[in-house]
């Protein structure tokens, strides 16, 4: 490949100055002429319960009240508001059982917080005056928190399309046995020499991303669904809303507002139903609705928890003859993404070692939370807890270096992926590992805390994760992307994928940029109108670079090819004789001899034919390039972690010293984001395995809705961070990249897990790990 | 309902207003004045996210303030800080340093580094990551944030002590 001058450099990010003076405009900063305030009337003292009464009338009377709108006075039409359904065939999805139990406003309550009515009114106060009016009566029902409890037989039904309220579990004809995986597990496990084996609790962890949901809608003159959002998928988002309401797409147009953080919080639709509905009883009237911080997190989904059993067999040289794994989640009130989870968890299972013999099952049940759907990693958080820790667990049974076992055993190029049959492309995991145990000094620090004495107990962990760029095989990968050339040779691409504050659009550009050969500021991305671009899924499965950034390569490479084909005639010499530089083409022996790219792009549009001779000069038609691009690979990353930290033997406490990712990028397009999304995931990833967790009271009510009683790691509690970037350019990826949104937060899990192991000697089987459990595990 | 004729001084423009008593200065900036570079996070003082500064340097938190208690206070919102198309150093180097991911915790960020930079020119890593303490961000993992501030310190103190004090005052 010849040099690259844009992409790989460290520019300044391309929405960097509007949002550090403020101006970036978040869907709550929209400001409209008569706009209206919708509010959400939510069940805040139930998790289960059957409205019995519901009255709206003195709601109705309140002074700046529009309209109060019941569960019937908006479609009975009902949803699932992740959009997996989208992104798989029929049959598929027959088979997986994916159902729309989601009405706009309820009668039967699933979760705290859900919604039973709406009131559009002139102002916020207005509609929170109207709301103390509603007259609510409630039968209680009892409460499940756990599959456990959901799954007895004489549970009260969540919905009669999932009897026993088991909401998933992977279908027999695509998994025999209901598990995937490979061999006889059964028969491998008996060659076992050492056999390890636990059940796990993985958190129910919150996105909290700073930016609550707000919306606004507005059903226009011309009987057209507008939707301001920060979703994180405004085309699916766009179908779903049309399905939902009964209008062609044509009609219905999703306009993307800067997005304040998705971690999957925004994968598919929040409260956009809930707006739309409100603007179509109101037509002509903007409609806004804004999230409590509160009603952000009681009300918008989280991720899976659960309950992890694994069991792992290994010879005494370390190879991994069995997994047995089998993880059961608590799905919150709704279906959402139900089939997703529980099929990747296995997935990254899978992809990671290689293990003689696998068997995986994955399932979950309806509970009274939260309905759990996208949260980064998409169970890679669950899959790395149990399965790192049990590793670490075994070496130190076998005698054998954690770091060197998974550099022998991890899968590498040919080996299959998260899905059977698709084989790794590229990895770099060896030298991720050894650069990263190099850089943190694993074999020295392993040596020196083997002998510790004192209350402070220092400890080194390792582990390591895959996972993929964009969902094909298993779902549909689909970028659509045109160029268009404007008369003075800038170039306006337009396309719909999402930036969610990742640098994704700085990175696609500079892929435009870099392919079209002209510099940054003559590149334009026009992004977040439904009606001007074609088709995208959204930011999802770490797709965008990967994906999005193929199609742009795609896309402007057809534009160089016609360009090409106009100077070729220009110059009277075949295209591939030709070469460009500094935004002219010339030939290649005779450089002397070129055409202006200008030229081209303005005789494109301003042509007109020679007052002399009537004839045309040069070619008419402005230049469109175009990809409707299907990516013909996933080509997962892979990276390893190190975590140093210190436990205080006697109160517990973690303190963390240092966080090392290596990660096999395949190339950096724009690497302060790279650097970025590994340093966030690693805030997200640390606070998984050490802090976060969401809790309920016996009724199903949530006891920390908020910042103080939910612990996020603070400036002052996180480690030192450090990464490496190994660039081995991957064969299918844009310029060799693979994808780096999610994974920042899969290993530092295990990493920090193992590393209090490596500090106290024992395993702590239920995350987060608070320093009660330490205390509790250490008496023990 | 019970009003206070307030008035103050925001990005140095008056404002005289008859307020609410229970109003949040938050809700009078967003709301009433439509300044929406100042965010709502949580609305209980526990993200940052509503920061800004009062008579120069004191960050508060605009959502746990009452409105009418600003009378004759000056008041610095992220919106404020850019002179004459030029970035603050501060806002200089959240751009060069890559700080800056969704962007929503950013005016306050923004306005604490400030901040702590009057307080302490110089100040060291720990001394920065304490002072954030209280914005939360959860994008960045704080790390290209420090590293901001640790660049405009620099910034800062490379400027002639004169210019220093004009471009850390705000
Ligand atoms: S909005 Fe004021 S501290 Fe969160
Ligand atoms: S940049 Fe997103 S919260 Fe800080």
């Amino acid at each position: 490949m010849s040099e690259l001058s844009i992409v790989g450099k460290r520019i300044p990010k391309i929405d960097a100055r509007e949002k550090v003076t403020g101006r970036a405009v978040y869907a709550a900063d929209i400001r409209m002429p008569g706009m209206l305030y919708g509010k959400v009337v939510r069940c805040w003292n139930y998790a289960h319960a059957t409205v019995t009464k519901l009255d709206l009338s003195e709601a109705a009377k309140v002074p700046g009240v529009i309209k109060v709108l019941g569960p019937q006075d908006v479609t009975s039409n009902t949803y699932n508001s992740g959009v997996l359904d989208l992104m798989v065939s029929d049959e598929m999805r027959k088979m997986l059982g994916d159902i729309e139990d989601q009405p706009i406003f309820t009668d039967h309550v699933k979760h705290q917080a859900d919604g039973i009515c709406g009131i559009i009114a002139e102002t916020e106060e207005a509609a929170e005056r109207a709301a103390e009016k509603i007259i609510v009566e409630y039968e209680p029902l009892p409460v499940y928190l756990t599959a456990e409890e959901s799954m007895k037989p004489d549970a009260v039904q969540f919905t009669p399309l999932k009897p026993g309220n088991k909401a998933f579990e992977l279908p027999e004809p695509a998994f025999p046995g209901n598990a995937y995986g490979w061999g006889d597990v059964d028969e491998a496990m008996k060659k076992a020499d050492v056999v390890v084996e636990d059940a796990f609790y993985v958190p129910k962890q919150k996105q909290c991303q700073m930016e609550p949901h707000a919306y606004v809608a507005l059903y226009d003159d011309r009987g057209r669904l507008n939707c301001w959002t920060s979703t994180q998928m405004p085309k699916l988002v766009q179908t779903k809303l049309a399905r939902l309401f009964e209008l062609p797409m044509s009609r219905v147009k999703v306009n993307q507002t800067t997005v304040g953080g998705g971690f999957g919080a925004r994968l598919g639709m929040v409260a956009e139903p809930q707006a739309c509905a409100m603007a179509m009883a109101v037509p002509g009237k903007p409609v806004m609705i804004q999230y409590l911080r509160e009603e952000d997190w009681v009300a918008s989904e989280s991720r899976h928890p659960g309950m992890y059993w694994m069991k792992m067999g290994f010879k005494k040289d370390g190879m991994p003859v069995a997994v047995d794994a089998h993880f059961t989640s608590y799905k919150g009130g709704y279906y959402t993404q139900g089939s997703g989870v529980a099929f990747t968890t296995g997935a990254w299972l899978a992809g990671m070692y290689k293990y003689g013999a696998l068997r995986y099952r994955g399932d979950s049940y309806y509970t009274n939370q939260v309905p759990c759907g996208a949260y980064r990693g998409y169970g890679n958080p669950q899959t790395n807890f149990p399965l790192e820790q049990l590793i670490d667990r075994a070496c130190n049974e076998l005698g054998i270096d954690p770091v060197d076992w998974r550099i022998k055993w991890h899968k590498d190029v040919g080996d299959d992926g998260w899905c059977i049959g698709f084989k790794y492309p590229s990895c770099a995991l060896t030298e991720c590992l050894e650069r990263g145990a190099q850089a943190i000094g694993w074999k020295e620090k392993r040596a020196k805390y083997s002998t510790q004495t004192g209350s402070k107990r220092r400890g080194i962990g390792v582990a390591c994760m895959n996972h993929t760029s964009g969902a094909m095989p298993m779902l549909l990968e689909h970028t659509v992307v045109s160029v268009r050339l404007n008369e003075d040779a800038s170039a306006e691409v337009i396309l719909s994928c999402s930036d969610l504050g990742c640098g994704a659009h700085t990175a696609l550009t500079q892929i435009a940029a870099e392919t079209l050969g002209f510099p940054l500021e003559d590149v334009h991305l026009l992004t977040g109108n439904s009606d001007a671009s074609g088709f995208d899924i959204g930011a999802h499965a770490s797709r965008t670079t990967y994906v999005g950034g193929g199609a742009v390569k795609q896309a402007c490479e057809d534009v160089k090819r016609q360009l090409f084909e106009r100077a070729s005639k220009h110059l009277g010499t075949p295209a591939d004789q030709l070469e460009m530089k500094d935004k002219r083409i010339f030939i290649k022996n005779d450089p002397q001899q070129s055409v202006d790219i200008k030229t081209i792009t303005t005789l494109g549009v301003i042509n007109l034919p020679d007052p002399a001779t009537g004839q045309p000069v040069g070619e008419p038609g402005q230049i469109l390039g175009y990809a409707s691009y299907f990516p013909p690979h996933n080509s997962p990353p892979f990276s390893a972690c190190f975590v140093e930290l210190e436990v205080d033997t006697e109160t517990g406490e973690v303190k963390l010293l240092e966080c090392l990712t290596a990660y096999d990028i395949g190339r950096a397009i724009h690497p302060p984001s790279v650097e970025g999304q590994l340093d966030g995931g690693v805030h997200h990833g640390l606070g998984n395995v050490l802090t976060e967790e969401t809790y309920y009271d016996k009724k199903g009510l949530c006891l920390n809705s908020n910042f103080t009683d939910y612990k996020l790691l603070g400036p002052s509690d996180m480690p030192k961070l450090t990464n490496i970037l190994v660039e081995q350019p991957d064969p299918y990826g844009p310029y060799g990249a693979k994808s780096c949104g999610e994974e920042g937060i899969v290993p530092p899990i295990g990493a920090a897990a193992n590393a209090v192991y490596n500090a106290i000697g024992v395993q702590i089987k239920e995350a987060p790990i608070t320093p009660e459990k330490i205390l509790k595990a250490i008496k023990k | 309902m019970k009003t206070h004729s307030t008035t103050f001084f925001v990005n140095n423009k008056e404002y005289t207003l008859d307020i609410p008593v229970h109003r949040t200065l938050l809700q009078v900036l967003r709301d009433d004045l439509s300044m929406t570079d100042v965010k709502y996070g949580c609305g209980a003082g526990e993200c940052g996210a509503c920061t800004v500064l009062v008579d120069g340097d004191r960050p508060i938190l605009s959502c746990l303030t009452l409105a009418v208690l600003m009378n004759g206070r000056k008041i610095t919102t992220v919106a404020g800080l850019e002179k004459e198309g030029e970035l603050h150093p501060v806002q200089e180097a959240f751009v060069e340093e890559g700080a800056i991911q969704c962007g929503y915790c950013t005016p306050g960020m923004v306005l604490k580094s400030v901040s702590i930079l009057e307080k302490n020119p110089s100040p060291t890593e720990k001394d920065i990551r304490r002072g954030l303490e209280g914005n939360i961000c959860r994008c960045t993992g704080y790390e290209k944030i420090v590293k901001a501030v640790q660049r405009a310190s620099i910034a800062l103190a490379a400027s002639s002590p004169v210019k220093q004090k004009e471009g850390g005052k705000v």
